[in-house]
């Protein structure tokens, strides 16, 4: 049964940045919601208007998109049996969706994208994090349903210089505490987080290089359409060790709720208020809330 | 999470080193590995489990872990039980593989210092230099032949990539590592194993010929890990205040009173299980924190208190 994923913790009464990843029970990568079709839809036709703001790979990746090739597939057919089958052949493996009837062979001597090909049989985000010298490196991911941020240019980017944007990240070094313990994340022992935003719009496919195109519907947000209209975003992130690469596999599945649904829950629509409440000004700028706050605080007044 | 493996074969390497052969209790393949990757084993026994990290020789093509213990004199746990009481069927758990020597994916050149047992780790990284036609060395101290693990294995497979040094052979060698270091091209990464004072030289040599930090990678002796002398002291967490006993640590002692502290290697290198400390005298002994840091922070695999300390309860689950 599919529930959205509320980001918020029990009690949780004000805004502040810790590492709120906690160790994953089910050790999963990926999930199948109710929205799979729909999403795999859009998912694939932005990569073929946009095939380079959706993928990205330096060579040394290679090895490693394999091994979350096959580590995603797995996970694929012994979790959703009725909805996928995999067949292991001589250079790489077979994959059956029964969702989208199709069947796909991954073949080491052919598919030279493995991480591009996987990607188009979920609904997931997937960004490969690789270790030198001491620090991390996006170097490959398919990016079709970011918040607002380019995979080309990130592309090759560390850490620290990849969170340089987030307001306040940097205070008590947080930054630095996190990747360290990304750094000693370990196989077996993966890790969840979720993000959270509010929207204007209920596009996916919000790259960096079209906010010109979605980033003024921020400012189209009015009393009447404040409900149906904005959307609480959340972002559950899942952090893997692959134990033969040793890269880490990090999955974003972003999911979407609009003001209303979420609102049926009052104790939910009361604790999203009050956070709203304590959000810090440039954490408010950065999430892009500004322009309708005051439309958001108002809708949730009139529902408490 | 932990496998549920058994012994299936036992091999006598050398005098005092036996192999161990491990397939996954249900058959099933064990993860593949990254090169340089060690276990964390958990040996059932009548005193309790008694964990141990042991690096992986190899994974065979079917799957399974082989490692390689020595037995230490005086020693009362770890290598005595898995010289003694393990035998084929013997049924234990282990980790999955995790890895703190991580050869580099991009260095231009690979440099291994091992001494002894130390090799241990570099086998599955010399294999994989090797299979992916990297260029790379290794400098090899024990004392004499018939003590050298894995002396004809690497003869056969790294012929040219191997030195060996022998300090009891008729003719005497050691590693000049000052010499040897200075030889390695610019963007070489070095990798040590062995007993303290060995990883400690060649660090040191290496820093003075202005080797960057993060081309230095080591991994601490493994069988010296157990200091002989350590007191019991008290560990307050919230309100509550715990004893621990001497041949009690840390890290286990606050796992079974209810926290759970996330930890991986046990031997104060891998930083895991930090934990912030809001009172009292730390001992430190891990290789992993700064001098500032040890300050405010301590890992509780290795460190231990003096009389009585307390843990900031809130900092817990930060990180
Ligand atoms: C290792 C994989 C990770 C990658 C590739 C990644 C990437 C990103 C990117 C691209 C952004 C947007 C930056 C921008 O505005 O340009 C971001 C934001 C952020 N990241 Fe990460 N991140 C990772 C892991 C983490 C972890 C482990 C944490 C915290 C524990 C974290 C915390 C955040 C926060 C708080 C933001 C700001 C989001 C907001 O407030 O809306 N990230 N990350």
């Amino acid at each position: 049964m599919y529930s959205f994923p509320f980001p918020f913790e029990e009690g949780q009464s004000h805004y502040f940045y810790k590492n709120n990843a906690v160790q994953m029970k089910n050790r999963t990568t990926v999930q199948i919601t109710p929205n799979y079709l729909k999403e795999m839809k859009l998912k694939r036709d932005t990569i073929i208007k946009n095939p380079e703001r959706c993928f990205v790979a330096l060579d040394h990746t290679y090895e490693a998109q394999w091994e979350a090739t096959l580590y995603i597939a797995k996970e694929l057919a012994l979790r959703y049996p009725d909805t996928f089958t995999m067949t292991s052949r001589k250079y790489g493996f077979t994959l059956n969706n029964h969702l989208l009837k199709e069947e796909v062979r991954f073949d080491y001597k052919v598919n030279k994208e493995p991480l591009n090909d996987i990607g188009k049989h979920v609904q997931e985000d997937l960004i490969l994090m690789f270790q030198r010298e001491g620090q991390l490196f996006l170097d490959a991911g398919q990016l079709c349903f970011p918040s607002n941020w380019s995979l080309a240019f990130n592309k090759g980017m560390a850490f620290m210089d990849i969170h340089r944007p987030v307001p306040g990240f940097q205070e008590g070094q947080l930054d630095r505490r996190i990747e360290r313990f990304l750094l000693h994340l370990c196989p077996g022992d993966p890790f969840e987080r979720s993000n959270w935003s509010l929207m204007a719009g209920e596009t996916l496919n919000t790259h960096l290089e079209t906010f010109p195109e979605w980033g003024k519907k921020r400012y189209s947000v009015t009393e009447d359409t404040v409900g149906n209209y904005v959307h609480v975003r959340v972002e559950v992130q899942k952090l893997h060790r692959l134990p033969k690469t040793y890269t880490i596999l990090f999955t974003i599945h972003t999911h979407l709720l609009s003001l209303k649904e979420l609102s049926k829950d009052l104790n939910k629509a009361n604790q999203l208020y009050t956070i709203l409440l304590s959000l810090p000004k440039p954490i408010e700028e950065y999430k892009g809330i500004t322009p309708y706050k005051s439309h958001v605080m108002n809708y949730l007044e009139g529902v408490l | 999470m932990k496998i549920p493996v058994s012994v299936e074969s036992v091999a006598m390497e050398t005098n005092d080193i036996k192999r161990f052969r491990i397939k996954h209790r249900f058959n099933e393949p064990l993860p593949e590995i990254h090169p340089g990757a060690h276990i964390l084993t958990y040996l059932p026994s009548n005193e309790g489990v008694i964990i141990r990290p042991y690096s992986l020789t190899n994974r065979t093509t079917d799957g399974r872990y082989e490692i390689a213990i020595k037995l230490v004199q005086k020693s009362r746990g770890g290598s005595f039980r898995w010289h003694h009481s393990v035998t084929v069927g013997t049924e234990l758990e282990i980790s999955f593989p995790k890895n703190i020597l991580k050869p580099e994916l991009l260095g231009r050149h690979h440099v291994f210092y091992a001494a002894g047992i130390g090799i241990t780790p570099f086998l599955t990284m010399l294999h994989w230099c090797k299979e992916t036609g990297r260029s790379f060395e290794l400098h090899y101290g024990a004392s004499i032949k018939e003590e050298c693990l894995f002396y004809g294995y690497l003869k056969e497979s790294f012929k040219s990539e191997t030195r060996f040094y022998f300090s009891r052979e008729r003719r005497k060698e050691r590693i000049d590592y000052y010499c040897s270091l200075q030889r390695h091209p610019i963007g070489t990464h070095v990798y040590i194993c062995g007993p303290p004072s060995f990883i400690e030289n060649i660090i040191n040599a290496a820093k003075n010929l202005g080797y960057p930090r993060e081309r230095i990678h080591f991994e601490a002796f493994r069988s010296n890990q157990i200091k002989t002398k350590t007191s019991p002291f008290k560990v307050k967490i919230e309100k509550k205040c715990v004893p621990v006993k001497e041949d009690q640590v840390l890290l286990d002692v606050l796992n079974e009173n209810g926290l759970s502290i996330p930890y991986s290697c046990r031997v104060g290198q891998c930083g895991t299980c930090e934990i912030t400390v809001k009172k009292g005298d730390v001992l430190h002994q891990d290789s992993f924190l700064t001098e500032k840091e040890k300050l405010s922070f301590m890992l509780p695999c290795v460190s231990r208190g003096k009389g009585l300390i307390e843990i900031d309860h809130n900092s817990l689950n930060l990180i």
